[in-house]
């Protein structure tokens, strides 16, 4: 087993972990980022981002209250986040496309800051068009230069806490070689940077899991590991979706330039009928299920009608914007398959359910319930902005913790009693391989069918709720006493697996605890939507014994 | 099997793989002929990380038939046909 002793440990190399080693590393704390992958192509912008979402004064005027209205009451935001965080996304934007600049990436490829697409009319533009198609690699650059160690390829799979309930370290397995390896850490503080849950519903095409809009690497492991430490999680309970091209799942609907119409080319929403590179459409963005909804309503099917795209907007859309936004497999694809955008629309499709931005409750200095432990970007629960939310929390968690680590001093965890329990679990999963044993496909397909069905955005009640989840806790015991691992690849997406199926519990019970209905959490036994719950989110934490605790708390 | 690796230009670096974010490849050192292979085709994300940061040029993307996109020419003015 190896031993690594640092300040602040980072788990997840994104976009919100590489700028959280920044401040960090800059100020003189020994960082170490833990990747599973490598953070120069990891995360949900692995290949790109052609969106940030900010309030750059000199464009949008000197007094934020417009754009804070204006950002805070639209989908970038939304419901489930808290105002007091996305002030600090909003008000430290335009620091960091600043930053983002000088370090490389392009924020502003026409020559003057640009904003186009996911436009809402009548408000004033916040997506200022970049080119960030580098923008992993030069990330990856600047945390090296401050002096942060990268380590890819190393899974972490559990936090680790002390007797006074602050962090003291993390333990993980080198995946890098075919056989895998225990890697300790001890550290005096922990981000949990580790993005969305991808695949814990099914895919839009279930027999094939990894086809989804986002990074399919991302599985809810900071969530889980959190969730087991003890940590406060929120808004568990409310479901999000995101839509495409139909079964070749793919983000960025943004980055499109046409408009949503019907298969006769009619739009049917009032937000605009013309295709306009200035606004983009944003049905998707703020009706991500219209397509589900009108298959369902017997209105189906709906398209991405690209055909009245100027030429030169369509060929700006293919050969620069998505490649910029890193969804130029979608070029790659049309040019492929000779599909003529100019002449033929792209069916969307709603896709399955990914949860992002619903988690680790955070405060404005991205700090969780557990002193020392940190989240960032898509896994906090309170928060939006995907990119800029992630950039924006990812370098407050750095700074605050470059200061809480003064602080505290470090703790010996060589004999932590979760250390034993863990690599007993990766021996068990290791040597079962010599022996008929299960996959981790087997129970993910289960895993997915029951979330879908007993905890997905149909129709529920208290009888699925509570069978779904007793159902889940079967899936778990038969999982630890069948699954087997062949070699490191396997190794990590069991654990993987074994994280999304705890984070099973929070979903079905906080839904069960909601008796109404309300936005994507719709009950037949509780279809009233109760006031008394208006401007509250849920919470829900383990304590010491393992008991869990449910609460609402008031939106901030 | 989705990123198709052609060998004629591969020299086996192994960025590739080292690069992958779902470590669909893989690169095994065997000598005398090391060879780099689509371990995990199923677990592409077909996201072109392998392709677009190969030093030699040597992949190229398939996308396979599961993964299709449905498109449909619209007949201007009302049915289509």
């Amino acid at each position: 087993m190896k031993t690594y002793t640092c300040d602040f440990l980072i788990v997840g190399g994104g976009v919100a972990g590489l700028m959280a080693a920044i401040p960090a590393a800059k100020s003189g704390a020994k960082v170490i980022i833990a990747e599973k992958a490598d953070t120069r192509r990891s995360g949900s912008g692995a290949n790109g981002n052609d969106h940030y979402h900010c309030y750059i004064p000199q464009c949008h005027g000197a007094d934020p209250a417009r754009a804070r209205r204006e950002i805070g009451s639209s989908f970038d935001a939304g419901p489930w986040t808290d105002p007091k965080l996305t002030d600090v996304w909003i008000m430290r934007s335009y620091e960091i496309v600043q930053m983002w600049e000088s370090i490389g990436i392009d924020m502003r490829p026409t020559g003057e800051y640009h904003f186009e697409g996911h436009g809402i009319p009548g408000c004033q533009l916040y997506n200022l068009k970049f080119d960030g198609k580098n923008q992993k690699p030069a990330l990856t650059a600047e945390a090296l230069k401050q002096g942060a160690q990268i380590l890819n390829h190393i899974v972490i799979s559990e936090i680790l806490t002390n007797e006074e309930g602050r962090v003291v370290g993390a333990i993980g397995a080198d995946v890098h070689a075919e056989e895998p390896e225990a890697v300790l850490f001890q550290s005096k503080a922990v981000l949990l940077a580790t993005g969305m849950v991808s695949r814990m519903y099914p895919s839009i095409t279930p027999a094939y899991m990894f086809n989804t809009p986002c990074c399919p690497a991302t599985t809810g492991s900071g969530q889980a590991m959190a969730y087991r430490a003890g940590a406060r999680l929120v808004n568990m309970d409310m479901l999000k979706g995101h839509a495409g091209p139909k079964y070749f799942a793919r983000g960025g609907k943004g980055t499109w330039i046409g408009i949503t119409t019907d298969i006769h080319g009619k739009p049917f929403t009032p937000y605009g009928d013309k295709p306009s590179r200035a606004t983009g459409d944003v049905t998707a963005d703020v009706w991500p299920s219209c397509y589900y909804d009108r298959m369902k309503a017997g209105q189906g099917p709906t398209y991405m009608n690209c055909t009245e795209t100027p030429p030169e907007d369509l060929d700006y859309m293919l050969h620069e914007a998505m490649v910029s936004e890193g969804i130029d497999s979608i070029t790659d694809y049309t040019e492929q398959r000779n599909i003529d955008l100019s002449k033929e629309m792209i069916e969307f499709g709603t896709y399955p359910i990914m949860m992002s931005q619903r988690g680790i409750d955070c405060d404005e200095h991205s700090h969780t319930s557990i002193p020392g432990l940190y989240a960032a970007g898509n896994c906090m629960g309170n928060v939006g902005g995907s990119l800029a939310g992630a950039a924006a929390f990812g370098l407050v968690a750095g700074e605050d913790a470059a200061e809480y680590i003064k602080t505290v001093s470090q703790e010996d965890v060589s004999n932590h009693p979760k250390l034993k329990e863990t690599l007993d679990l990766y021996q068990m999963l290791m040597e079962r391989r010599n022996q008929p044993h299960a996959h981790w496909k087997e129970a993910l397909s289960t895993l997915q069918n029951l979330m879908n069905e007993y905890g997905g955005v149909e129709l529920q009640n208290e009888d699925t709720l509570k069978a779904g989840y007793t159902y889940v806790q079967q899936l778990k015991a038969d999982s630890l006493n069948a699954l087997g691992c062949e070699n490191s690849h396997e190794l990590m997406r069991t654990l993987e697996l074994l994280d999304m199926i705890d984070l099973a519990e929070p979903i079905f019970l906080c839904r069960r605890n909601r008796k109404e209905s309300r936005g994507p959490h719709i009950r037949s036994d509780y279809s009233f939507t109760n006031i008394l719950l208006n401007n509250k989110f849920q919470t829900i934490e383990k304590d010491k014994d393992g008991t869990v605790h449910m609460d609402y708390r008031l939106r901030q | 099997m989705p990123p198709i690796i052609h060998e004629e230009k591969c020299v086996k670096c192994g960025y590739c793989a080292q690069i992958c974010p779902l470590d669909v490849l893989y690169l095994d050192k065997q000598e005398p002929n090391p060879r780099l292979r689509v371990r995990y085709p199923d677990e592409c994300w077909h996201c072109r990380a392998c392709e677009k940061d190969c030093p030699q040029g040597a992949i190229t993307m398939r996308y396979p038939l599961s993964h299709f996109m449905l498109h449909y020419t619209p007949e201007k003015g009302g049915e289509n046909q």
